[in-house]
């Protein structure tokens, strides 16, 4: 494998479950050392996807790749000697406890050295005593986040990985990320938390409906969010300039509240306030993140 | 401990294991405890010999009881201990093979370095595993009872030959619900299949001895190829051994050749 092939790409990749096609047509590549955030609403083919790459299920047409070599459920698991996975509704064995099973994974993937295993353990600080079957769905949850890293791999795939953490493990999680990508350690995790995918992510893949509908930078993403201006006047019939999006107006006690997204030239913004007749009150606020994720999953999943 | 799936599919089991072996060495000790009452009761055979031919199929082949071997292999190993270890088996194939793929746990396992050939023979030999013991569990029970039993001996040879086609009929009954749940995934299917096969065989040889027309389809019950009273007086033949290491044999790779290509949910 040179070191300009993608570690982890998708060629026109559809699976299909009878008449119903949870994934059409996927393409993507991620190289060395990126972290990928993978980003849609439930139902939308993210674990079908993740699925494949692991090669629980076969794709119906087209190529999973891993490390340049093809992944089929015959040959997943040569290239899981490369990969951390861990999901947020995994099962973990309910007959062993943390310790049992982070042992077995050890012995399975042939890791000696359980240094870096300590390492998680007192960062995350798991119940490792208690049997799976016993134990509370956090606990569990840093288990499986542990075993996805101790093997130190060069891949690490998440589904959905933080949820069920408290707020203080989700940021232990997101350190971690940090870590492994300074590593060199590829990272592609799908995630419902946004904000997890903006801090820990440097590309973002939108999915919804089974296709790939954006992949973007992150900071492009951010860029995208423009600004919410609020501007109450007196002058009820203020209109809101060309560009702006999103657009809400109320009107109470005489007092017109025209609330929008805008995007465009500062400059033509500060020419339209300038405008405003019997101006009142003006608001700048950075527009929300969830806003701009909706808003662009919204119009581009109408183009599905 | 848990060095390799065998070896945790062995732990995972352990209470099975426990239970069925002490469950085998209790049936195996009562079945050689009633031995001095069948024994001294003559009339039981001539009340046999008068029985409807159905009948006598599921109390056993009329061995003479006068003997404790042929009583212990018409009683214990004909029918009784074939229906038992058949439902042992099917249990235990099921829970080994479909059972974690319902819980999900499957994909965590596949998850891990570990390719799906060797899940699945791990698995299969922590089966074999389990049946040998349990085996062990039959035969200790049987000589636990026997000191106290003045008129009852077996040559050890016998008693190796009758374990060795249960541990035959008990791998090849639980190979098929173990390949059958890990070709296609799904209980519903295996249960079916193995219950068809293991009381198909059991209802096909006890009512072929009764019904003219059903005699020439017994020889596909797979009990058929179990005649223990003719094992105690002539051995093993060699085919029996065969239709079961081959059906086995043929189970095994064809659901490698499935459990290898087929989606895991």
């Amino acid at each position: 494998m040179s070191d300009t092939t993608p570690v982890i790409e998708l060629v026109d990749v559809t699976k299909q479950f009878g008449s119903f096609k949870a994934v059409s047509k996927a393409s993507m590549a991620i190289s060395k050392g990126e972290v990928v955030g993978f980003v849609g609403a439930n139902g939308a083919g993210k674990t079908t996807t993740i699925s494949m790459l692991l090669g629980f299920i076969r794709p119906t047409e087209g190529t999973v790749r891993l490390f340049g070599k093809d992944v089929t459920p015959q040959n997943a698991h040569r290239s899981h000697e490369r990969i951390g996975y861990a999901a947020g509704d995994m099962e973990l064995p309910a007959t062993l406890t943390g310790r049992q099973y982070l042992d077995f994974l050890l012995r399975q993937s042939g890791t000696k050295d359980r240094s870096r295993l300590q390492a998680l353990i007192e960062r995350f600080s798991p119940d490792l005593n208690k049997k799976f079957k016993n134990l509370s769905r956090g606990n569990k949850q840093k288990v499986a986040l542990i075993a996805a890293f101790a093997t130190d791999p060069d891949v690490v795939i998440l589904d959905e990985p933080s949820s069920g953490l408290d707020p203080a493990m989700q940021e232990a999680f997101l350190e971690l990320i940090k870590e492994v990508q300074a590593r060199g350690t590829t990272v592609f995790m799908s995630s419902h938390y946004l904000q997890e995918v903006m801090s820990a992510c440097s590309r973002v893949i939108l999915m919804k409906n089974g296709q790939f509908i954006e992949d973007v930078d992150t900071k492009q993403l951010m860029a995208m969010g423009g600004k919410r201006i609020t501007v109450k006047s007196g002058y009820r019939p203020t209109k809101p300039p060309k560009k702006a999006e999103d657009v809400e107006t109320t009107f109470e006690n005489d007092l017109l509240t025209l609330s929008f997204v805008y995007k465009g030239d500062v400059s033509e913004l500060q020419s339209w306030l300038a405008a405003v007749k019997q101006l009142k009150d003006i608001e700048v606020s950075e527009y929300d993140l969830e806003e701009t994720f909706h808003s662009l999953y919204d119009t581009e999943g109408d183009k599905v | 401990m848990m060095r390799s799936v065998y070896l945790k599919t062995l732990y995972d089991k352990r209470f099975f294991l426990l239970g069925w072996t002490l469950g085998f060495m209790a049936i195996s000790a009562l079945m050689t405890s009633f031995y001095p009452a069948m024994h001294q009761e003559g009339s039981i055979s001539s009340l046999l010999e008068s029985m409807p031919a159905a009948f006598k199929g599921l109390v056993g082949s009329l061995a003479d009881l006068t003997r404790f071997d042929t009583y212990i292999a018409s009683q214990l190993f004909d029918i009784r201990m074939p229906i038992i270890a058949g439902i042992m088996s099917i249990i235990l194939g099921i829970g080994i093979s479909v059972a974690d793929e319902e819980k999900g746990e499957l994909r965590t396992l596949l998850s891990l370095p570990v390719s799906r050939t060797k899940l699945l023979t791990q698995r299969w030999l922590a089966m074999l595993t389990i049946m040998v013991v349990i085996g062990f569990g039959m035969v200790a029970g049987i000589y636990a009872v026997l000191p106290f039993i003045d008129i009852a001996s077996i040559e050890p040879d016998v008693l190796a030959r009758l374990s060795a086609m249960t541990l035959l009929i008990m791998i090849t009954f639980g190979t098929i619900p173990f390949a059958v749940g890990l070709a296609t995934g799904r209980r519903s299917v295996a249960t079916g299949v193995s219950i068809l096969i293991v009381i198909g065989s059991f209802l096909l040889s006890t009512f072929a001895q009764a019904v003219d027309w059903l005699s020439d389809y017994e020889p596909l019950s797979l009990l058929h190829y179990f005649p223990a009273a003719d094992i105690v007086k002539n051995g093993i033949d060699l085919k029996d051994v065969a239709v079961f290491g081959v059906v086995t044999v043929v189970l095994l790779v064809l659901s490698i050749a499935f459990f290898r290509a087929r989606d895991v949910a």
